[in-house]
């Protein structure tokens, strides 16, 4: 007879529960490590094999490449559609190079639909601002500095066991 | 203590009524926005939400920018809609809602309490006056959900307004007056004390048929959004819009302090000065109606109709029944 | 002068743009007063083509289109079209795939349920439920995150397996979900089940008799309300469903009570399997043997799954390539609509709702 009792008793309770408002604008969700966001992209470490722009399955991705002096494939425009992107995370999934990944953005609200063509600048910046930069640049200086030290202890080892063979110069451009 | 009801209608005096009118409408209108945002506030927090935090410290200005949007906005009147009527659908509706405030008391001195002696009538009265403005509203703006919210709200109303009068009528036989400063005055030296206690079904059935009045939850049905899109004030913008919905509110407020003072005792209370007791009843009541709003889905219209005339009506007549019949035992 | 009151019949559109048809659904209703006589839904506001989109695509680019046929149960989209892929190439699937496939299925089964209970009382005016469904929503949601990297739109599944492996302490999660969620069920059947106001505008409203159901072809919770025992993980067990420990719900009065009642046991249930599953999942690969360009031999398939609303199924005719010569998805959502229009006439305007609310469908299923 009186089950709506219940629950008002079941509403009153809630009043003095823990608020869950997440005061968006100013206060940013926390991401998970695999969140799916605006793409990034890496061009020294793309080799235009052209992978990405296949699977994708609204074909939103256009690149273009060149063939250097030493015969390597080098990135020229790579340009994401984001009017018909659907975040699917299947370009970096195929990526052999992890030379486009995913960043946490995902604000892509603009006043023009021009807007959200990205070219590889934007793409690059938002790799240097959001992006694994950081991560990529220390993890360099870290292999500079291990090749460094590779190189000083085959130097010292070379120098205590002579000079016997011809120098070589492999270390300090890892 | 001074009393301008007894005085003669001099232009000093009629300056004094009018100076006292409007200081009641200012305060209305405070009420009003805080009624507006301690709903929203105490609704947030039932959902482990805030509530509005943003305009002003803890949200307080929320609700003067809301009305401060609605006044900007454009009036719009539909094309086919009945221009006259629709234009002054939101002055009918609201007009009486303020009206009713004329016989509350507030407090223990009654400034600017009408000491009308029928005033339980002249309330009940004049209530029903603003359907004609809902059921106007709805016909004038030529579109299907508001000409049903409308035509709802003229039944659910109707039919709650004998319950609402039935269940008053306790009360009324009770004091044995139908001035509600006299009632006020009886609850302070009667023998059970307030009302609520010797007229317990009254004040059930009274706040049942007073939310049904108010058209909230569980008795929305005219602007059942769900169904209605919002019923009768669907092609309503800015400021008439604001209107319905200061008309809304103000009977919010209305019904409250009628309830406070037929069944909680009035202004009546120990230590706090009369004012403040009436404040908290009132807030009480009202949060009581934001409480079942945040809990209770809404009845289905054919459900209403006869829950009003099969149910509330049969028990607050044997309501009175018992009220008549236990004054005589007692 | 007749004596009779001239009357005549309104034609009403409920929507695209109202607030309950759930989406851009449209339903010309005549009425009669306040009765209803005619019911038209108009459907296709939502549509896309996935089908026909699919015919130009990979099997595995189909799949985040999958995910947004029906967009509150994604998950089970993604696992109906690996698995007839699967069972095309007749593939081996790794338990742990497996495992993990079980969980994130039976907790977005839960999440889509939970969205139909606030969504219902929602409908039916109450508010509060409908914030409270999506803080437990919320966790979910916030797993499948941490899993798949996305809230809505997972594109989780591969043939052949997962996309990803759970990350670390994922699975402990999943663990302390299970009782926190069996509380939270509680609470809702405080809250609502109890509740006269509700259970007067559900019960004996939009009633579907066994024959009816039948004849319409509906599946899911809308089926098994009128008392039919079928449910796809029982009586055609496909992934490793027989392994686990769980009950059909069925009710027997075939109303909006039932269907609403269905829902929350079946959320109980669920809660079981991913408790089960959570328990007993193994180590390994997360992902077969596949090859590298899905080819499917020519011949046509076809396989169903239990979604949250009814039989899920993707049909494909191949013709040897790597893409879909055509592709067919058995919607729910659009074939349990189509009763909608007997299930209507005759009932009351104030009714449309409720019945409506209750055969719960996703827009973006019946449109496809």
């Amino acid at each position: 007879m009186f089950g709506f009792l219940k629950g008002l008793s079941v509403t009153f309770g809630q009043m003095t529960k823990k608020k869950l408002t997440l005061q968006y604008p100013e206060v940013k969700p926390e991401w998970p490590e695999r969140f799916r966001g605006i793409h990034q992209f890496i061009p020294e470490h793309c080799i235009v094999c052209n992978q990405c722009a296949r699977i994708c399955p609204t074909s939103c991705i256009s690149l273009s490449g060149n063939r250097d002096e030493n015969k390597k494939m080098h990135i020229d425009t790579y340009d994401i559609n984001f009017e018909i992107c659907i975040l699917c995370d299947l370009c970096t999934e195929v990526c052999p190079t992890e030379a486009i990944l995913m960043t946490d953005q995902f604000e892509l609200a603009t006043y023009s639909r021009d807007e959200l063509y990205k070219d590889i600048h934007w793409l690059y910046e938002n790799h240097v601002k959001h992006g694994n930069y950081q991560q990529l640049q220390a993890a360099k200086v870290q292999a500079a500095k291990e090749a460094e030290e590779k190189a000083k202890a085959a130097e010292t080892e070379k120098a205590t066991v002579e000079a016997s063979t011809a120098g070589s110069d492999k270390g300090g451009d890892a | 203590m001074f009393s301008w009801q007894t005085q003669p209608l001099t232009g000093l005096n009629f300056l004094g009524m009018v100076i006292g009118a409007v200081i009641v409408l200012m305060v209305v209108l405070v009420v009003v926005m805080y009624t507006i945002y301690f709903e929203r506030k105490v609704i947030g927090w039932m959902q482990n939400r805030i509530g509005p935090n943003r305009v002003g410290p803890f949200g307080l200005l929320q609700s003067a920018a809301d009305v401060f949007k609605l006044l900007l906005k454009e009036d719009i009147v539909p094309a086919n809609a009945d221009r006259l009527m629709f234009m002054i659908a939101p002055i009918i509706a609201f007009v009486p809602s303020f009206m009713v405030l004329a016989v509350i008391p507030y407090t223990a001195a009654h400034v600017f309490t009408a000491g009308l002696n029928v005033g339980v009538l002249y309330y009940i009265a004049l209530s029903s006056i603003s359907i004609v403005g809902i059921v106007l509203g709805g016909w004038a703006s030529n579109n299907k959900y508001s000409l049903v919210g409308g035509l709802r709200s003229a039944a659910q109303m109707i039919s709650y307004e004998i319950p609402l009068g039935l269940s008053i009528l306790g009360v009324i036989m009770l004091s044995g007056s139908l001035n509600l400063n006299t009632i006020v005055a009886h609850q302070a030296t009667d023998r059970f004390g307030w009302y609520i206690i010797p007229q317990i079904i009254g004040f059930v059935v009274f706040v049942i048929a007073a939310i049904a009045e108010l058209n909230r939850t569980p008795f929305d049905l005219p602007e059942a959004e769900s169904e209605l899109v919002a019923g009768y004030f669907t092609e309503y913008t800015g400021f008439r819009f604001a209107f319905y919905m200061l008309s809304e509110y103000v009977y919010v407020f209305a019904i409250a302090s009628l309830g406070t003072t037929l069944f909680l005792g009035g202004w009546e209370g120990p230590f706090l000065p009369s004012w403040l007791w009436f404040a908290l009843k009132t807030s009480l009541f009202i949060f009581f109606l934001f409480w079942v709003r945040a809990t209770m889905p809404r009845i289905r219209i054919d459900q209403l109709m006869s829950f009003a005339w099969k149910v509330l009506i049969p028990v607050a007549l044997f309501n009175i029944l018992l009220t008549g019949a236990l004054s005589l035992i007692l | 002068m007749s004596t009779t009151l001239r009357s005549e019949e309104m034609i009403l559109n409920v929507g695209p743009q109202h607030p309950s048809t759930h989406g851009v659904f449209r339903l010309v209703v005549t009425l009669d007063g306040e009765q209803i006589v005619d019911a038209d839904p108009v459907v296709g506001y939502l549509h896309r083509g996935t089908e026909k989109l699919a015919e130009g695509l990979q099997y595995t680019q189909i799949i985040p289109y999958t995910d947004r046929l029906d967009y509150i149960a994604a998950m089970l989209n993604n696992y109906a079209l690996v698995h007839t892929v699967e069972h095309a190439l007749d593939l081996e699937i790794p338990a742990r795939a497996e495992h993990l496939r079980i969980l994130v299925m039976e907790l977005n089964r839960i999440a889509s349920h939970l969205l139909f209970l606030g969504t219902y009382l929602l409908d039916l005016g109450a508010m509060s439920p409908f914030l409270y469904v999506f803080q437990e929503r919320e966790r979910i949601v916030q797993l499948f995150n941490e899993i798949s990297g996305a809230r809505l739109t997972y594109n989780y599944m591969r043939v052949g397996g997962v996309k990803w492996d759970a990350p670390p302490g994922w699975i402990e999660k999943v663990r302390e979900f299970v009782p926190f969620m069996r509380e939270k069920v509680k609470m809702y059947d405080k809250l609502i089940s109890g509740n006269e106001i509700f259970l007067h505008r559900v019960r004996g409203i939009g009633v579907i008799t066994q024959e009816d159901a039948l004849q319409y072809s509906l599946s899911g919770i809308n089926l098994r309300s009128t008392g039919i025992r079928f449910d796809l993980r029982k009586n055609r067990t496909y992934s490793i469903y027989d392994q686990f420990d769980f009950d059909m719900v069925t009710a027997e009065n075939g109303d909006c009570y039932d269907r609403y009642y269905i829902h929350l046991e079946e959320i109980r249930q669920a809660l079981n399997i991913v408790e089960q599953a959570a328990a007993q999942i193994p180590d390994g690969p997360v992902l077969g043997k596949v090859p590298k360009l899905i080819r499917i031999p020519a011949g046509e398939y076809y396989t169903s799954i239990e979604g949250a609303r009814g039989e899920l199924g993707v049909y494909i005719v191949s013709d040897g390539k790597d893409k879909p010569y055509r592709l067919k998805f058995r919607r729910p959502s659009f074939v349990n609509l189509q009763i909608l229009r007997k299930m209507l006439i005759g009932q009351s305007m104030a009714n449309l709702i409720a019945i409506l609310g209750a055969v719960n469908i996703v827009l973006g299923e019946v449109d496809a």
